[in-house]
């Protein structure tokens, strides 16, 4: 089913977005969306840092937080089958906007946590979910799952059955 | 030789009751506990659930005895003994009654130890329960443990002073440092106890006796929000009962000690009463004491440990000073 | 007994002063001072099975005496995977997995999941939907905020303020299980509406509750807010300033008690929010007596809130009619041809939802929940991405114990309102 066609205006305040990002970064940006009043921009890698910290920094946009950060996994698309997302959210101007980085097997992202250091447990997480790997981040470690667990579990080919992920360490057997 | 036995009968009674007292205490406590927190409390063992703690206490001599296999094991067995040992010893110091009764055709004297210095006994004693706690921090060789018997050891230095200094305002007042003399001195209708001119003295005494039961609000160290069990963590079955055992004791003790030096003793308040037995209006008054630790356990927070030094050596300890300076300008102007 | 003087009843006439960011900051700079480096530490585990810390949440703390060096968090003991369950289910059948998030105020993350989904569709609510949602929104506002008032006093050792708390949040869970038949994990909030409608009898037995329980909340005031004690221990400790909010992602109460007026029942209205009168607690100290204030507040508006909507409640039906995003109402089901199709159509293959892709985040009590749902046009969703808020707050746990003492580590933990569920996910 395909997404149907937006009839809502671009409130005035995601428009002051767009213009300034448009402004700022112009044809470096890969792409941009409109859907059910959110706006979405898709950035290179090489920008990524930058572009998170104009947003952050410049007095007309005040995105002065990072709402989330996560991957996705998309095996369809060979050439660039990972993506992170960024949700940004402007408390003081009450808008929001998600930005998309998307990733080649392997390729890595410079960490965000020097711009918002709330990025860390979430760059924790996307890596041990998805194998995103963040240069430059301080603690890459595994968070949530124990730190012997094999495979990205949120990985669309991570198996859904059998003994991969959470083993059962037999060889610690009597140590402990 | 008729002395001696009446000694023994005296210590048999006087420690039967006061340790006959702990396992209703603990019962009340608990009721108590709950009508303050909208609940029954227990409920199940015997009539209105008043055998709970003699279940609790089976349930505890039938655990497994364990000793980390890191600890100090002769200081941590000896560690919940130097708790309740010096209370029952302070037992001894307190009258029950008056001194010469005729009873049998003999006369005796109601009390275990009339000893001179039994002011003096009392707090040297309870600066040696400290050691109990101490002790069982430094055994149990773990971190909590050893941060709930630093906490306690701070916390009774400075309220060990400002308890001193707030029972030498009494001592002036009544010239003598045994405990007979003082409840004598405390004769006659209830206007006559010290606690009227001494009611700084008594208020200090009685929080500082707080912070030394180691109960809430100055629970500091076994504090279970943040040490776990502080002096307690490595403790299980019946040593641990030890430490509550002695937790309660103390309890009562000092509560018979406030009820002595402020309170008249053994006496009636009013003379007219004076037909019901000594001992049984200083069980009533110490049940009262008990009962105010309680009312003050479940309803305040805890004080954080540094606010409790403030409070002990910035308030208490000049407050102290204070009093008995009054106390002897009066006395010696008199 | 000395130390500084306390306003002892923050809702008193008199002008409360408002301290500016630098003024916080030089604050907080002085708590940070206490830490010396090179100090030989003790190191102890708050965590996982310290009998206080909130949940499986693990703190390890370096002590320098009884000031907090350094703190480690370890988070992920309740991990059950929720995301990756969500793209294994249909839209229906992973309501009941949210109520598992945070199951001190389950119906929120209901409700939360639900918006998202009914943006992502472009499902119409009904009037009377929005407003029994909005109901059941506050009530479970105000289940999370006495347990957690309960929880956050006895934090700071007083045992029976916690009992009390239980004993009135009975009422309001006796409500849910009225109403849906759970009191704890409700799954009351369907894709387009709720799941029943309310009971006969439980309009007012729920105008005497919300009438009832601001009394209760005087006695708490009595209690606790002027409580010399208190106010010592919770002073000036935690402090957080409005950058650091945002830096962390520290949304909710705390937000709130930095003095910025972020809610997002007035910034974002869903539901009913937009058509009832209420104000946004906002306290200005930013430390962990302010946040116990701000929700303090944020009862009395709760209660505030359900009043009004129970006066307006509208007529009509409880869940939207849409055929391809909704399921039918149970009791056509078996009447109803059409009805009966359209059941084994979401219950077999599931909705029709458009390629899209949304962020919803609605004011759930203990902060912003965003859900972030990715759709590829099938019954189950490509990507579903839950940002709880006990996550972020977890997270900012190590800048909020730097300098404070030991004592205070498990009362700002507390003021923050993690639940590891949540937090795990």
């Amino acid at each position: 089913m395909e997404a149907r066609q937006e009839t809502v205006e671009i409130p005035e305040a995601l428009k002051v977005v767009f213009a300034r990002l448009e402004e700022e970064f112009g044809g470096r940006l890969l792409g941009s969306s409109f859907f059910r009043g959110e706006l979405t921009f898709t950035v290179p890698v090489e920008d990524y840092i930058a572009v998170l910290k104009y947003c952050r920094d410049t007095p007309d946009l005040a995105f002065e937080r990072l709402d989330s950060l996560l991957g996705n996994h998309y095996p369809g698309r060979k050439e660039a089958p990972m993506e992170v997302v960024v949700h940004l959210t402007s408390v003081s101007k009450n808008t929001r906007l998600r930005l998309k980085v998307m990733l080649a097997e392997g390729q890595s992202l410079p960490t965000a946590t020097g711009v918002w250091p709330s990025a860390d447990w979430d760059e924790r997480e996307t890596w041990e979910m998805y194998g995103i790997q963040f240069d430059g981040h301080p603690n890459l470690i595994r968070l949530l799952t124990t730190e012997d667990f094999e495979g990205f579990p949120l990985r669309k080919d991570f198996p859904l059955q059998g003994t991969v992920g959470g083993r059962i360490r037999t060889d610690l057997k009597g140590k402990i | 030789m008729t002395d001696f036995i009446f000694l023994l009968i005296k210590a048999i009674l006087w420690v039967a009751v006061g340790v006959g007292m702990v396992p209703f205490i603990i019962y009340f406590e608990r009721k108590f506990a709950g009508f303050f927190q909208s609940r029954m409390g227990p409920t199940y063992a015997g009539p209105w659930g008043v055998l709970q703690s003699f279940g609790d206490m089976a349930k505890l001599l039938s655990k497994e005895d364990l000793i980390p296999d890191w600890a100090d094991k002769p200081v941590f067995r000896l560690a919940p003994y130097i708790l309740f040992v010096p209370a029952f010893i302070v037992m001894a110091l307190i009258p029950f009654g008056p001194m010469g009764v005729e009873i049998f055709g003999y006369t005796v004297d109601l009390v275990i130890a009339d000893f001179d210095a039994g002011v003096l006994l009392f707090l040297a004693l309870g600066t040696v329960a400290v050691y109990g706690i101490v002790f069982a921090g430094w055994a149990s060789n773990n971190h909590w443990s050893l941060l709930g018997s630093l906490r306690s050891g701070a916390q009774m230095v400075s309220y060990e002073i400002s308890m001193g200094l707030a029972l030498v305002g009494l001592i002036i007042l009544s010239g003598s440092l045994s405990f007979v003399d003082i409840v004598d001195g405390q004769a006659g209708n209830f206007w006559n106890w010290y606690f009227i001119p001494q009611i700084v003295g008594f208020v200090i005494f009685y929080v500082a006796s707080i912070a030394e039961l180691n109960r809430a609000p100055f629970d500091l160290a076994e504090a279970e929000q943040e040490l776990v069990a502080g002096h307690m963590t490595e403790y299980t079955g019946m040593r641990w009962g030890l430490f509550m055992f002695g937790e309660y004791v103390n309890m009562v003790v000092v509560s018979a000690v406030m009820a002595t030096l402020f309170f008249g003793g053994w006496r009636a308040p009013f003379e007219a009463l004076d037909f019901i037995p000594g001992f049984i209006w200083l069980v009533g008054k110490v049940l009262f004491f008990v009962f105010m630790y309680m009312w003050i356990r479940w309803t305040l927070p805890r004080y954080r440990y540094n606010q409790l030094m403030d409070i002990g050596w910035k308030i208490f300890l000049p407050l102290a000073i204070a009093n008995l300076a009054v106390t002897a300008l009066i006395v010696s102007v008199n | 007994m000395g130390g500084a003087p306390t306003n002892g009843h923050a809702h008193g006439a008199e002008a409360v002063h408002r301290p500016t960011l630098e003024e916080l900051k030089e604050r907080k700079i002085r708590t940070r001072q206490r830490v010396h480096e090179g100090q030989e530490t003790i190191t102890v585990s708050m965590g996982p099975q310290h009998p206080s810390m909130h949940g499986v949440y693990q703190a390890v703390v370096d002590l320098d005496g009884e000031i907090i060096v350094r703190t480690r968090p370890g988070i992920g003991n309740l991990h059950r995977g929720v995301e990756k369950l969500a793209e294994q289910m249909t839209y229906h059948q992973f309501i009941p997995v949210t109520d598992r998030l945070d199951y001190v105020a389950s119906f929120a993350m209901n409700h939360g999941y639900c918006e998202a989904v009914e943006k992502l569709m472009g499902v119409e609510v009904p009037r009377r939907a929005r407003y029994i949602r909005t109901i059941a929104h506050e009530l479970v506002r105000l289940a999370n905020h006495i347990l957690w008032l309960g929880v956050h006093i006895m934090d700071f050792g007083a045992q029976t303020f916690f009992l009390i708390c239980f004993r009135d949040r009975e009422y309001i869970l006796d409500l849910f299980e009225m109403v849906c038949g759970a009191r704890l994990t409700h799954s009351y909030a369907r894709i387009g509406g709720v799941s029943k409608d309310l009971p006969e009898g439980w309009v007012g037995r729920c105008r005497s509750v919300v009438e009832f329980l601001p009394k209760r909340f005087d006695e708490y005031e009595r209690l606790i807010t002027a409580n010399r004690i208190f106010n010592k221990r919770a002073r000036n400790i935690g402090i957080f300033t409005s950058e650091d909010c945002n830096a962390w992602r520290i949304t909710g109460p705390t937000l709130r008690s930095t003095g910025i007026a972020r809610d997002l029942r007035k910034d974002e209205p869903y539901a009913a929010y937009d058509e009832v009168d209420f104000e946004v607690a906002v306290e200005y100290n930013s430390d962990v007596y302010d946040r116990f204030l701000v929700r303090m507040k944020e009862m009395r508006e709760s209660c505030k809130i359900i009043r009004q909507c129970l006066d307006n409640l509208p007529d009509g039906p409880y869940l939207a009619h849409d055929a391809a995003h909704v399921l039918p109402l149970k009791k056509n089901v078996l009447r109803d041809s059409a009805a009966m199709i359209q059941d084994f159509m979401h219950v077999l293959r599931g909705p029709q939802v458009p390629k899209g892709e949304v962020y919803r985040a609605i004011e759930v009590p203990k902060g912003e929940m965003g859900v972030y749902i990715v759709s590829d046009g099938g019954p189950i969703p490509q990507r579903l991405h839950l940002s709880t808020p006990s996550f972020y707050h977890g997270q900012a746990v190590p800048p909020m114990f730097e300098g404070e003492m030991l004592a205070d580590s498990v009362g700002i933990f507390g003021s923050i309102d993690v639940v590891l569920g949540d937090c795990d996910r």
